[in-house]
């Protein structure tokens, strides 16, 4: 028995209105839940691996930003440390040339005092042999001896009022 | 002579020598409540079609991963992602839980058309079955409408603008249903009619001109049955879905409205 080209049939609507709803159910949880689910979660590894990428660079840019200061601050210090160095330094060669300046004048100093004791020495001995000659010559010419220490005196008062004419 | 030796051809060499058009065969029917309800052919091949869909599914879907994909799971994913943003753009993000419904539709609908080149009726040339999707349309259509307007407020609607409008308006809303159901029947039922007839004139002809075997048949459909079949099957499945989509989501207020 064949039904009619263009009827409608009860059974057939409610077998096909049963059948729509399992392929429905089916075709949600075949297809759809599974294909959706790879695609949430390959979103979420999309989304995980962006995330970590902004995290690693705000790390990145946060160690830069703290390197950039490191490297200020050590540049401030070496440069201080030069400073430092340098006017220590400074200060050292000063200290070394004025040292080195007191010693020759010390050095220029006693020289000088050896020298005029020297000359003094010198002086005195030049004296006492002048006024021995003097007595000497004295005493030959008035051939006569004389009193040694007043003529020592008399002489050394000749002397000095040379010393002091001249 | 020549009728002597095609008697002895197979029948599928020698054509078809009448042409009928009928229904679905019954297999058996029962009483239940004093209604007849009939098992018919239509019923097992959705069966078959059913199988088939789900079928393929379950293939596509198998061994799904995250990463490194394959060929099966790119169809899948692809076929999901069409039909999401094909309801996405027709409907709207609200809509979105009702994709599987579309698909549903879609590929029963197409697969069902596409079966009658096994050389079986289409699912979609009985009328009872386009009639149902359109029944399911028309169920959704009117609770969209109560959901969003309350009861009294789809009453209202028949009596718009004004009340004069009342009997146009019933009869508007009844239309859309059938006029739906029609469209898809008349499409794939008239579309296999017009086939019918060109295998029937073309196995005529083969036995005018005394050829041995209904050679004129080989080929010749074919060009045609791209339109009939191929084509005019995905047009009615796609147009069907869309005028569901649209409907139904044109039954509520507009998306930034309902947000």
């Amino acid at each position: 028995m064949k039904l009619g080209f263009f009827y409608i049939d009860l059974g057939t609507i409610l077998f096909t209105l049963c059948n729509t709803l399992i392929l429905f159910l089916g075709l949600k949880h075949f297809l759809f839940k599974p294909v959706q689910k790879i695609l949430t979660e390959r979103q979420a590894a999309v989304d995980q691996t962006l995330q970590d990428a902004e995290d690693a660079r705000s790390r990145a840019e946060a160690a830069e930003t703290e390197y950039t200061e490191k490297l200020a601050v050590a540049k401030e210090e070496s440069a201080a440390m030069l400073r430092n160095a340098t006017r220590k330094a400074q200060q050292r060669s000063d200290e070394i040339v004025a040292q080195a300046k007191a010693e020759a004048a010390g050095i220029l100093q006693q020289n000088r005092d050896e020298l005029d004791r020297e000359r003094r020495r010198a002086e005195s001995e030049l004296r006492s042999e002048v006024s021995g000659l003097a007595v000497l010559v004295a005493e030959k010419v008035v051939e006569r001896e004389i009193n040694q220490a007043d003529h020592v005196r008399l002489i050394d008062e000749f002397i000095d009022s040379v010393g002091d004419v001249q | 002579m020549s009728s002597m030796a095609m008697m002895m051809l197979p029948k599928v060499l020698t054509g078809p020598e009448e042409l009928s058009v009928e229904g679905p065969a019954v297999i058996c029917s029962f009483n239940v409540f004093g209604l007849t309800i009939n098992f018919t052919e239509t019923v097992v091949l959705e069966w078959i079609v059913m199988a088939i869909i789900l079928g393929v599914s379950i293939f596509l879907t198998r061994n799904l991963k995250v990463k490194a994909v394959s060929k099966r799971q790119v169809i899948a994913e692809m076929a999901v992602e069409a039909i999401t943003n094909l309801v996405r753009d027709t409907m709207g993000k609200r809509w979105l839980w009702f994709t599987p419904y579309i698909a549903t539709v879609f590929c029963f609908s197409i697969f069902g058309s596409l079966i009658s080149l096994l050389g079986v009726r289409a699912v979609t040339s009985d009328f009872s079955v386009p009639l149902t999707w359109a029944a399911i349309t028309f169920i959704l259509i009117t609770w969209t409408k109560i959901r969003y307007g309350g009861v009294r407020g789809y009453l209202k609607g028949f009596a718009d603008p004004i009340p004069v409008m009342l009997p146009i308006n019933i009869l508007s809303e009844v239309a859309t249903p059938t006029a739906m159901a029609l469209r898809h029947f008349g499409n794939i039922a008239g579309g296999s009619i017009i086939m019918g007839l060109v295998y029937y004139g073309l196995a005529s002809a083969s036995r005018m001109l005394h050829m041995h075997g209904a050679w004129l048949t080989v080929g010749i459909p074919a060009v045609l049955s791209l339109y009939f079949d191929l084509f005019s099957d995905f047009m009615q499945a796609f147009i069907f879905i869309m005028l569901t989509m649209v409907f139904i989501s044109n039954a509520g207020p507009a998306e930034d409205e309902a947000a």
